[in-house]
């Protein structure tokens, strides 16, 4: 069971885990991000349906929905960040598709991503200022 | 490369924003070496409405309308993806009458919208012909649009709960005519386009994306498909009544823009059957659940996920309880597609560009939001 494997894998990095339907939810600390994105990528989640963030609930966490094509399954990782100087390692070496993704968190709630090949805005123009989905 | 005792420089050349073969708003930088692609960089943001952003201060009710306008070639796929996920939180059943109806919606939307990529991918390879053929076709299914649901284009039919209205008296009967109508017609345009040297030439072997690389970049849809790669939500996360329908997922496994082309003019035949079996075995009853007026979603995380035209079509939901959104987030095909596009034109010339974006079939509301 992923679940299980994970949470053996990665320990105290892992705050929760839990499956709801399709989905096996994960919260981890920023550090274990991307040790655990590799992870889920060798047991067959080649496919980064999505990165976003969600700025709700009093916190800022970064969401990564990873999955595997041939089937429903996906691996859904929150890793929450300050609000302010937020930063995560980029996935771009792991996931060609995050570039994009990772821009519009970028431009849209400020995470900076170390290791981005090209990190500037992406929707807003080059010389909007402030982060518009910060709450 | 000839040799040359000229210092040469590479050119930057701007295709677009407006640029009649981008399909909308969208700025390619192109970096050219002689005619050779050597970088590409795409520009968007041109139509960036702040849609998600407006999510979190409207009803859900409210915000239905808005997801019509994103990939506006198949507003109801667009709808489902925003219904599923807040039908998905309430925990709301939807009748098996208005589940059928909703694949019939899905799938004559499915059909327009690779109908328009017909028209408008031969007309940017310059057989003009075929895109008034194209959007012939299409407009039988506009007039389908408008007798049932009163809206040629943003439907916003699909409702939390159901459907906003049952199909008229009459409609089925239309609806069939054009089912036994279109594979003629399909037949017509490969003997006119399919198998033309010139289309040939533009197309086979043109903007290869390996399977693998799809993957990585998150491709999805007839993109994806045209690699070979047989990922068709319909299968692989099933909803509403598609488990219950038989039809073929369309691959090829060229990997080029034929291939891509090849896909969506074969899922237009499969779409016609789907159609059919629909109207065939449509139960009767309620279209819409019992949901109350207002709309407030116990608080937690849902994600809708729709094999839209372009490919996977999702909606992350994050509610609070309350009666607006807490977080809407709309998770396009097309934005993954452009990402890659990059890769898929490295090496090729300008003329080509015009093919390999065609290929990914894009629509920039979708990918601006």
């Amino acid at each position: 069971m992923m679940k299980d494997e994970i949470q053996r894998e990665f320990g105290e990095a892992v705050a929760t885990a839990e499956q709801v339907g399709q989905e096996l939810r994960v919260r981890v600390a920023p550090g274990a991000l991307a040790g655990l994105a590799r992870f889920c990528r060798d047991r067959g989640c080649h496919y980064p349906a999505d990165i976003t963030a969600v700025d709700a609930a009093g916190e800022l966490r970064v969401v990564y929905r990873l999955a595997a094509p041939e089937t429903g399954q996906q691996v859904v990782i929150s890793v929450p960040v300050p609000r302010a100087g937020g930063r995560l390692p980029s996935l771009c070496g792991i996931y060609p598709g995050a570039e994009w993704p990772e821009r519009e968190v970028h431009d849209l709630f400020g995470v900076r991503f170390d290791g981005h090949p090209d990190l500037r805005r992406i929707l807003l123009t080059d010389d909007w200022e402030g982060h518009p989905l910060l709450k | 490369m000839t040799a040359s005792l000229t210092p040469t420089e590479h050119v930057i050349l701007n295709m677009g924003p407006q640029h009649p073969s981008t399909h909308g708003v969208l700025r390619l930088e192109l970096q050219l070496e002689g005619e050779v692609i050597v970088g590409c960089r795409p520009v968007i943001g041109y139509l960036h409405r702040g849609i998600e952003k407006i999510g979190e201060a409207r009803t859900y009710q409210q915000f239905l309308p808005y997801t019509d306008r994103l990939d506006y070639l198949s507003s109801a796929s667009n709808n489902l993806a925003f219904v599923q996920a807040t039908e998905k939180l309430m925990g709301v059943q939807v009748p098996p009458r208005a589940q059928f109806l909703r694949v019939v919606l899905l799938e004559l939307n499915r059909i327009a919208s690779h109908l328009v990529f017909f028209a408008t991918f031969a007309n940017d390879l310059a057989a003009t012909t075929a895109f008034l053929y194209g959007f012939r076709e299409r407009e039988l299914i506009m007039d389908l649009f408008e007798m049932w649901v009163g809206a040629r284009l943003t439907q916003s039919s699909i409702r939390i709960g159901g459907v906003a209205q049952d199909v008229p008296a009459g409609f089925a009967e239309k609806a069939r005519e054009f089912c036994r109508l279109l594979p003629s017609r399909l037949d017509e345009y490969d003997r006119l386009l399919t198998g033309n040297r010139i289309f040939r030439a533009r197309t086979e072997g043109v903007g290869l994306l390996p399977p693998e690389e799809g993957i990585g970049y998150g491709c999805s849809g007839p993109t994806l498909r045209g690699s070979g790669v047989a990922f068709d939500l319909r299968r692989a996360d099933p909803y509403e009544v598609y488990d219950r329908l038989d039809f073929a997922v369309v691959t090829q496994a060229a990997c080029d823009c034929m291939g891509r082309y090849l896909v969506r003019m074969g899922e237009m035949r499969e779409s016609a059957r789907i159609i059919e079996q629909c109207l065939d075995q449509l139960p009767d009853g309620e279209v819409m659940a019992k949901v109350g007026r207002t709309i407030r979603p116990p608080a937690g995380e849902a994600y809708g996920r729709v094999e839209s035209p372009r490919g996977e079509f999702g909606c992350y939901l994050v509610s609070d309880g309350g009666p607006h959104p807490a977080r809407v987030h709309l998770r396009a095909p097309s934005f993954f597609h452009l990402c890659a596009l990059p890769r898929m034109v490295q090496g090729w010339k300008v003329g080509d560009v015009v093919a390999i974006l065609g290929s990914i079939d894009i629509v920039l509301g979708e990918v601006d939001r």
